[in-house]
């Protein structure tokens, strides 16, 4: 979800990649065309504010540690219409993606802030900070980890006042398709929280659709 | 590959037209010197051109060709004409021993000596044409022993040859009989050299040949007591092996394997190298790959690599087709203790001569295609693909088949698609579409390559489309050749599994559909296929309207094609509307529906083809998805597409049917009251059948994707606070639903297990 524009910089750092750890399971709460829809808290020291978002999934390759999907952000308070951003996501799955982020202006330090926000990292944490969590086998883990970043806005031009430059750490509870997440952006103010349920769209009841490339 | 049958480059300055030289070549008054020089002469203007070689083809001058070459040959066997049968039938006698008959090689050198004899006149001359014969080569050296052997059939033959010249029409004296065994095997080398350069290179050319019955003639010359014109025949029949039409040999015959083996131990280069043609054109099973292995064939194919240039390439070329795709084989010449072969080969990808380093690079290929344990060194890899992207630009046939190359080096391996990606090869094979636009072989292996580049690695997608690819695309779509068309929409196809640019709709625009449209129904079939495969992906995007693909017509030329009797168009068909069914608004589907038709879709539920269930299933799944309203549709014409599904069920379809079936129903039960109770009766037909229900068998299915389907259609049917959900519930329960969940607490497949908990908790819920 795009947030407002602020100045600053921070180094990155490369990640490591690694072919050793088993990857997440596929979860049918995870797949293209899943909705889920919740609030991001803009709060900041003025004043407590909060976007309703609308999250849909487009895209999933576990092979690839990927996801993809649009955001909307409904009540943006400088935008005529709702904001549609498209995202990618990477899946950590110790594979493809480690917990350490290394781009997008984000330290290892900054990686551990916002994974350990989420209770459901703490079991993981010991064994990260040895190896960056290497040696993880999470394809039992009843949680999924991901970063969301957004790359481009869907329905408004570049010029809209709002920014992508930041990311989203996020936590996927296989569970009940819940999805918390913390966006990250130098630039932004910190720890603004992602909450997010998986939505029936109006239905008593989970509906799945499905499409597949050739 | 094909090559050149001679380096002598024709003469333009003294050609006649092909009428003319055609006539000096079928003219029964002209002299066997005359009918020379217009064989030199036809030689020096087909030569690398085929352009006239086809003019030449189209007033049969092949035909012209082996008739003179047949009267060269009756002419030394016999004048008298039950005489010259019986000689001719030793000939076809070792001739179909060799390729295919039992009594091969001995017999047949037995009849080679039946053969010499038809040249001269008396038997004494025997002698010194077996002398004749031991002269040609090692080829010959181990079969004296079999000719000698035979020599009682040769004195039969001679008995019925006594008068040569007598007998036969003018044009036999005049070709044959009037001049002296030199100016007779002049011709027939002239002749041979002449019908090998028909079959070079020229698909219509070999064909002429096989059909004039040039090959069998061949043939009967190899065993030829003049080494001259073994040579000759030898490199005409290499060429003509180089061809498709020419027919399989029979490696299982043992006496087969033996010739073969004469062939490739001899010194001369034709020999060696029709040995190798023979191999490479007829080694297709792992049975005689074991039998070329098992033979020495191989060990002598090994040895050939230091030998000349023509040897060499011949070797790596026969060695590609005995490795293919075989590790048992591979391994034995490649494997442990064998280091030194490899490292000659890759030695080889840095020769000076462009055809032997794309011979080099495509057997390192087919020795890492048939086991990856070797050539993993990642500098081998960049070496083969440097040495490959600079071949696509040698001006030859060799640039041609560089790309074919290249698409197999990285087909379906990511790490060297990504080892090609960092070496600028999207860049580089974008470049080359300018440049070769007029060369179609070599335009559609780059489409190939570059489809293979863009078929996993996002990263290469994007190049693609950066370089402004699909402009290439769009342009070659209606290329003349229907390989280039349907390379183009392979690379296409493989482009549009970008669902980042799927989503950007960077393919949905009316030019690109409007050319690929047309293609669904393409004169050749590959082209057709490789056309869904663009438009299955294209037409997956998740916005609700889907207004181009509509307002382009696919709707109503894909639930037309449905229909089609090819189970593949029909699979493709249902496919690419289920991807346009994915998140589609209300009256999209209605648009869809109405050109497919209940009726339709039904049948296609209950296709004969699984696949084509599947996908139909698939395409109601996602009819039913998003509004509550379009569940309404399997509900219509008295739930005609809710029977098909509920028959699907009943008769133990495949699991990936069955998959499809379950989330068809979960949808239903995702609805409301009305729907999750026309989803029970559809499972509990009658209430009081204590009969284990078809969704029980499901949940002990073994096909985890099956376990979570039901997972999710019991989770809907039980969903709290429903005011149907009690009843429901107590059905559930009385079948046995609640020990069934508990067995799948502990089930390996983690969304099976949570959804299966998850389901069981809302039972025991209402339960208790």
């Amino acid at each position: 979800m795009p947030v407002r524009v602020v100045d600053s910089c921070t180094p990155s750092q490369a990640s490591g990649l690694n072919n050793g750890s088993t990857s997440p399971q596929a979860c049918t709460l995870l797949s293209p065309g899943q909705t889920f829809s919740g609030t991001q808290n803009v709060s900041n020291l003025q004043k407590d504010e909060a976007w309703r978002v609308n999250v849909r999934i487009q895209g999933c390759d576990l092979d690839h540690g990927y996801l993809c999907g649009t955001m909307e952000a409904l009540n943006v308070p400088m935008a005529d219409t709702p904001v549609i951003t498209f995202w990618e996501g990477e899946i950590v799955d110790t594979k493809n993606h480690t917990f350490y982020t290394g781009k997008w202006g984000a330290t290892v330090d900054d990686d551990i802030k916002h994974w350990t926000k989420f209770p459901s990292f703490a079991p993981l944490m010991a064994q990260v900070e040895v190896d960056g969590g290497k040696t993880l086998d999470l394809s039992s883990y009843p949680f999924i980890f991901m970063r969301w970043k957004e790359q481009y806005f869907v329905n408004v031009g570049t010029d809209c006042g709002l920014t992508i430059a930041g990311f989203y750490y996020a936590c996927f509870s296989c569970s009940d398709g819940s999805i918390n997440g913390f966006y990250y952006d130098p630039n932004s103010s910190p720890f603004q929280k992602l909450e997010l349920k998986s939505t029936n769209e109006g239905r008593l009841g989970y509906s799945f659709s499905s499409y597949e490339l050739q | 590959m094909p090559t050149s049958a001679t380096s002598s480059p024709p003469s333009n300055t003294t050609r006649s037209p092909p009428h003319q030289l055609l006539r000096r070549l079928t003219t029964t008054a002209a002299c066997s010197e005359s009918k020379l020089k217009a064989l030199r002469e036809l030689k020096n203007q087909i030569i690398g051109n085929p352009t006239r070689k086809l003019a030449y083809l189209r007033l049969n001058a092949v035909s012209a060709v082996v008739s003179i070459l047949q009267l060269c040959f009756h002419n030394n066997n016999d004048d008298d004409v039950s005489g010259h049968l019986r000689g001719f039938n030793y000939v076809s006698g070792h001739v179909r021993g060799v390729f295919g008959d039992v009594n091969v090689v001995g017999r047949g050198f037995g009849d080679v000596s039946g053969h010499v004899r038809g040249f001269v006149d008396d038997v004494n001359v025997v002698g010194r044409g077996l002398d004749d014969v031991n002269n040609v080569g090692g080829v010959f050296d181990d079969v004296r022993g079999h000719v000698r052997g035979f020599v009682d059939d040769v004195n039969d033959v001679l008995d019925d040859v006594k008068d040569v010249g007598r007998g036969f029409g003018d044009d036999v004296k005049d070709v044959g009989g009037g001049f002296g065994d030199d100016v007779k095997d002049v011709i027939v080398i002239q002749g041979a050299a002449v019908i090998g350069s028909f079959a070079c290179g020229l698909d219509e050319g070999a064909k002429a040949v096989m059909e004039a019955g040039a090959f069998d003639l061949l043939l009967k010359l190899m065993p030829h007591p003049n080494f001259k014109v073994v040579d000759a025949v030898a490199r005409a029949l290499k060429l003509i092996y180089q061809s498709k039409f020419a027919p399989k040999f029979d490696f299982l015959q043992e006496k087969n394997m033996e010739y073969l083996i004469l062939l490739l131990n001899n010194e001369n280069e034709n020999l060696t190298g029709l040995g190798a043609s023979i191999i490479t054109h007829s080694c297709q099973t792992n049975a005689e790959q074991k039998v070329l292995s098992d033979t020495g064939a191989t060990e002598r194919l090994l040895v050939l690599l230091r030998g000349s240039l023509a040897q060499r390439d011949a070797s790596l070329e026969s060695l590609a087709s005995i490795f293919k795709d075989n590790r048992e084989v591979t391994s034995k010449f490649v494997g442990p203790g064998n280091g030194r072969m490899l490292r000659d080969i890759v030695d080889l990808t840095k020769d000076k001569c462009p055809r032997t380093r794309l011979l080099a690079c495509i057997l390192l290929i087919v020795i890492r295609n048939a086991d990856p344990l070797y050539l993993q060194e990642i500098q081998v890899k960049i070496k083969l693909i440097e040495v490959l992207f600079e071949l696509v630009h040698d001006s030859g046939q060799v640039g041609d088949e560089a790309p074919f190359a290249l698409s197999k080096l990285i087909s379906d391996n990511e790490e060297v698609q990504k080892l090609a990606f960092d070496a600028n090869g999207v860049d580089r094979l974008c470049d080359c579409f300018n440049k070769y636009l007029s060369l179609p072989r070599r335009l559609e292996g780059i489409f190939l390559a570059l489809a293979d580049l863009c078929s996993k690695l996002e990263c290469c997608r994007s190049r693609f489309l950066a370089l402004k690819g699909l402009d290439f695309v769009v342009e070659a779509l209606g290329h003349d050749r229907a390989e280039v068309r349907a390379a183009t929409c392979i690379c296409l196809r493989n482009v549009t599994r970008s669902i980042k640019n799927l989503s950007a709709h960077e393919f949905m625009n009316e030019t690109l559909i409007h050319l690929l449209l047309p293609l669904l129904c393409d004169k050749s079939y590959s082209v057709q296929v490789a056309a869904f495969g663009a438009i299955n992906n294209i037409v997956v995007d998740c916005m609700p309207h889907k207004t181009v693909a509509l307002r382009s017509g696919v709707v109503k030329i894909l639930a037309g094609l449905s229909k089609s009797m090819d189970s593949t168009i029909r699979l493709n068909s249902v496919r690419a509307l289920k991807n346009l069914m994915f998140l589609a608004s209300c009256n999209c589907k209605q648009e869809i529906l109405l050109e497919l038709t209940l009726s339709t879709l039904t049948s296609l539920i209950c296709d004969s083809e699984a696949s084509v269930q599947e996908q139909a299933l698939s395409l109601v799944r996602n009819l039913v998805d998003g509004s509550v309203d379009s569940i309404d549709y399997v509900l219509a014409e008295d739930c005609l597409l809710l029977n098909a599904v509920k028959r699907q069920l009943e008769n133990r379809s495949k699991d990936e049917v069955l998959v499809q079936a379950v989330y068809v129903l979960g949808n239903v039960a995702s609805g409301n009251e009305l729907h999750k109770e026309a989803v029970m009766q559809l499972i509990f037909p009658q209430k009081d059948d204590k009969n284990e229900s078809v969704i029980c068998n499901l949940l002990k299915s073994n096909d985890s994707r099956l376990r979570t389907a039901v997972g999710w259609l019991l989770i809907n049917l039980t969903l709290p606070d429903n005011p149907g959900t009690c009843d429901r519930v107590t059905t559930l329960r009385d079948v046995g639903i609640v020990s069934l969940l508990k067995n799948m607490m502990n089930d390996r497949c983690m969304d099976a297990k949570l959804r299966a908990k998850t389901a069981h908790y809302q039972v025991i819920e209402h339960g208790d």
